[in-house]
């Protein structure tokens, strides 16, 4: 019932304007795929080229191997979720469900059979005979997810499905979307901007910006070895801050930095000879620097605010060049605004950048 | 100040006096609807010697019976019945189908075809009349129903309203019913369409109301006495008032006549409002 | 190329197509063909004969014609603003929650779904002379009796009458529905800046309709000069022609005396006038979005 999809050099244009520009990507059965990248992006025409909602300017979409980009969305065999999730309003949820099917000229019982099984999983079964006027925005979302399931398709597109639901069930939604995806082991696409939906969900995560892909990866991957500074500073709250670095020297460890604000900063990152070493930078995860106890020797940081999250804390504030940077300490933290601290960094978690945005990182064993 | 209820705009912009001298002025809305009343419910012979019979009794609903007496009365309003629920159904039909595309489809010189059909919007009656009497000559269509019906159906106000509120659905509808493998046809039929009931409703109401009243083209076109609409039937035997047909006779003719639009504009005011203003106030 | 249900296709064209088959018919090719009429001689059994602008001069130097034309834009200069003016009053005395404002509304509109017919048959039986509603009334305050419709001057104005009486409705309605339309926060603000509810009529309340009160205004500009069956029921135009507007020449003209292309031309003519008024109401309408 799963199925590969490829997408093979895709381009789209809306007039003048070139939204896509040869786009390939291979997605494998079964696999759930997040497409994640700040609005406008070209995340959702994306996924709706897939459907068959807009035209493919140039390249090939294939599905199980077939090609699809020239078959009406009904022929695809994808099934898809909208974010408005668009069900019939005058039909109720038992016809909303059904409809697909009675159109492809499947008998009644087998429609019914079928509608049932789906409304048991999606525990909506007592909701049948009701319009979606009648239900609430959590219920109408598990209708439109059961109006997928019941056409079988070998993939699933989803189109920011949660984003209409408040914080507590979106989290609940999310871990039983998860658990749909293993019991139906079907291929899914899953579009948002949010990323823990993106670093929850997802086998792999594809980072579109500017008309093509940043980078695709499992999501531990994106976090920890971002491709390039924007995958840097997209993905992780609060976002990496980044330093200027004056100076390379090549050392055993690692290259060692001049930074204006930090002095001399170690890394466990081994630089090519070919690496462009102006207007290089240095990016850091505030998880992967730690404030010092007093009297350790470290980069001094002026606080400015102090972000306190109960499990833990962020402390914003400038170096001593005025460079803007974050650091997470214990929920507990001491830390109040207007204090000088100083502050540590792991050098195996660092990150280095040229001038282009092309991202270095500490490689294991090296 | 002891008034503790919260604030209202209501309070800013309502004003007592305004509304009592409405209400009063009412009186003159209604004066003469219950004179006719009263007229139509008394003798014509007692009317003959005075109207201000009208104020004692005895009242009688003889003048209602006998417009069942007299066949000519029911016959237009046979006729009147033909004309504008075949009207309406036509406007419906042809006006759900422009509406759809018009807001949905693509095909070429969409735009143009609707604004030249908006142009229709300011084409007066009187601009038409004269040729469009002229064409139904010559095709020896007039007293008719057809050539009754079909010059209401060209109106461009249904197909406006229509294609806003087909507009006005969200499309992903449409997409998730392409995704469901629904042809185009059924999309429209199955989808769409019942989802417009409300404008339906208005658009049909409205038309039936104007198909009904309509004075101008009737009166031209259904020259002989059985193809006569209410309206035409009713001025007709108007023309030698009094006289003829007696007061009372005559205001329970015109009160029949009404009968249906006063029906649906009790139940469907809301509609008939909406028809009304949502051209001009949006 | 690939697939899309956005692709332009002619076939779609094919759900205008029944409805453009009777558009042009029935209203563009007359149209059309009533501006040829009008320069044409023609005659009974339909044969025409070319005469290029000669029935346009025959209709401006038609004294029938002249006095038409005055008696309509009297007509429409007079009841005109008194169908705004008591439009807005009423909208502005019945603008609340009430059932009774609701139930009133709903009178001041009804008269508006009346047939012409019917409207004109209540007026008549009001104005006959002795035994009408307005003999008995103006019998009981011991005044003179008026031929309403049979004096000159007062026919027109009985047509006037009848006229506000049927058409008030409408502008009430638009008005009451700009009104609703004002948000209830420029309320609450002119609440907290202690406006009188004077100041807040004049700065707020009509300033904010004000784009509805011109559009009311044309609309009636515009269905008040097609003034028609009211004349022609209530006074025939007597007496003398002194209530005769301009759509009712044009349906003699046409009609009775069959000189169909004397009356194509006096419609075209009032084509453009209406036109005119159109423009202006579309102009009124498009500024009035940008607001
Ligand atoms: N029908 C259209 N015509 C012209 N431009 C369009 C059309 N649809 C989308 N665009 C443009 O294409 C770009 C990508 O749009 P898309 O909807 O795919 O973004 P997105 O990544 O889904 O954003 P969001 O996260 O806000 O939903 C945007 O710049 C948008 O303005
Ligand atoms: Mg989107």
């Amino acid at each position: 019932m799963s199925a590969a999809i490829q997408i093979n050099d895709v381009t789209k244009r809306y007039g003048a304007l070139t939204v896509l520009e040869n786009i390939d990507l291979e997605i494998a059965p079964g696999e759930f795929v997040v497409f994640l990248g700040p609005s406008g992006c070209g995340k959702s025409t994306l996924l709706r080229m897939i459907a068959g909602l807009e035209a493919v300017d140039s390249g090939t979409i294939s599905l199980g191997g077939d090609r699809i980009d020239t078959l009406p969305p009904g022929k695809r065999g994808v099934a898809m979720v909208f974010q408005s999730y668009a069900l019939y309003p005058h039909m109720t949820v038992s016809q909303n469900m059904g409809f697909g099917l009675q159109n492809i000229g499947v008998a009644p019982r087998d429609i019914d059979r079928r509608v049932k099984a789906a409304a048991e999983t999606l525990e909506i079964a007592h909701l049948l005979d009701r319009k979606p006027a009648k239900l609430s925005g959590g219920q109408r979302q598990r209708v439109a997810i059961g109006r997928a399931i019941v056409k079988e398709p070998q993939a699933f597109l989803f189109d920011e499905p949660l984003s209409n639901l408040d914080a507590a069930l979106r989290g609940r939604t999310r871990l039983e979307l998860a658990q749909l995806h293993q019991r139906l082991g079907a291929t899914m696409i899953f579009v948002t901007h949010d990323q823990v939906e993106a670093m929850t969900l997802a086998d792999r995560i594809v980072i579109l910006n500017e008309r093509r892909i940043e980078q695709m990866g499992a999501p531990m991957e994106i976090y920890q070895r971002p491709a390039t500074k924007f995958v840097a500073q997209f993905v992780g709250t609060p976002a990496m801050s980044f330093l200027p670095v004056s100076g390379i020297e090549d050392g055993a460890r690692g290259v060692t930095l001049d930074v204006a604000g930090a002095g001399r900063v170690e890394t466990g990152v081994h630089l090519p000879a070919t690496f462009a070493r102006e207007n290089a930078s240095l990016g850091i995860r505030a998880e992967d620097a730690k404030v010092l106890t007093p009297g350790e020797d470290g980069v001094p940081l002026r606080v400015k605010v102090v972000e306190r999250l109960g499990d833990r804390a962020f402390i914003y504030g400038t170096l001593s060049d005025g460079t803007d940077f974050v650091v997470e300490d214990a929920g507990r933290s001491t830390v109040a605004a207007g204090q000088e601290v100083r502050i540590g960094f792991d050098p195996d978690a660092l990150h280095i950048f040229d001038s282009a945005g092309r991202a270095y990182h500490h490689t294991e064993g090296a | 100040m002891a008034d503790r209820s919260a604030f209202s705009p209501e309070s800013l912009t309502e004003n007592r006096l305004l509304y009592w001298i409405a209400a009063g002025l009412a009186v003159v809305m209604l004066a003469p609807v219950i004179w006719i009343v009263g007229l139509s419910l008394k003798n014509n012979q007692e009317l003959m010697l005075g109207t201000e019979a009208v104020f004692r009794a005895p009242y009688t609903l003889k003048n209602y019976a006998d417009i069942f007496v007299n066949s000519q009365v029911f016959g237009w309003f046979l006729n009147s019945m033909i004309v504008a629920v075949g009207q309406t159904l036509g406007v419906l039909t042809l006006c759900s189908l422009a509406g759809y595309a018009f807001a949905r489809l693509e095909f070429p010189f969409r735009r143009t075809i609707f604004i030249l059909v908006l142009f229709g919007l300011a084409v007066p009656e009187q601009a038409v009349i004269i040729a469009r009497h002229q064409m139904f000559n010559w095709f020896g269509l007039h007293n008719t129903h057809i050539a009754l019906m079909l010059p209401g159906m060209s109106s461009a106000f249904g197909v406006f309203l229509m294609t806003q509120f087909f507009r006005a659905i969200p499309r992903e509808i449409d997409e998730a019913a392409m995704l469901d493998n629904t042809s185009q046809f059924r999309i429209f039929w199955k989808v769409l369409l019942p989802l417009t009931m409300p404008a339906q409703a208005t658009l049909g109401i409205f038309t039936f109301l104007l198909a009904w009243n309509d004075y101008w083209w009737p009166l031209i076109s259904a020259t002989k006495k059985e193809m006569f609409t209410l309206t035409i039937g009713i001025a007709s035997s108007q023309t030698n008032f009094a006289q003829s047909e007696g007061l009372g006779f005559l205001s329970a003719q015109a009160i029949f006549a009404s009968l249906p639009v006063v029906i649906v504009y009790i139940f469907f005011q809301r509609h008939i409002v909406t028809a009304v203003s949502g051209g001009a106030v949006k | 190329m690939a697939e899309s249900y956005r692709r332009s296709r002619w076939s779609h064209a094919l759900f205008v197509v029944p409805y453009l088959i009777v558009f042009l018919t029935l209203l563009v090719f007359p149209l059309f063909w009533g501006m040829w009429l009008s320069l044409n001689k023609v005659d009974l059994f339909g044969g025409a004969e070319f005469v290029g602008l000669r029935q346009y001069a025959r209709v401006l130097s038609d004294p029938v014609f002249h006095q038409a034309v005055r008696n309509t834009v009297i007509f429409v200069a007079v009841s005109v603003p008194v169908l705004v003016g008591l439009g807005l009053f009423l909208a502005l005395a019945l603008n609340r929650k009430t059932r009774g404002a609701a139930f009133l509304r709903g009178l001041y509109f009804s008269s508006t779904i009346l047939s012409v017919t019917i409207v004109t048959l209540i007026w008549r039986i009001v104005f006959i002379p002795n035994d009408g509603l307005m003999a008995l009334i103006f019998a009981g305050l011991g005044w003179e009796p008026i031929g309403f419709l049979s004096t000159k001057g007062w026919s027109l104005f009985s047509v006037g009458v009848a006229t506000v009486w049927w058409c008030i409705g409408l502008p009430m309605m638009l008005l009451l529905a700009a009104l609703q339309q004002i948000p209830a926060d420029l309320y609450e603000a002119a609440a907290l800046d202690n406006a009188s509810k004077g100041r807040i009529l004049t700065r707020i309340t009509l300033p904010s309709i004000k784009p509805t009160i011109m559009l009311v205004a044309v609309i009636q500009i515009v269905m008040q000069f097609q003034l028609f069956g009211q004349a022609l029921l209530m006074t025939n135009g007597g007496p003398a022609g002194t209530s005769r507007p301009i759509v009712m020449y044009i349906y003699e003209t046409a009609f009775i005396r069959w000189d169909v292309g004397l009356g194509a031309a006096a419609s075209e003519i009032l084509f453009v006038i209406i036109l005119c008024a159109a423009m202006l109401q579309y102009w009124i309408s498009t500024r009035k979005e940008e607001v």
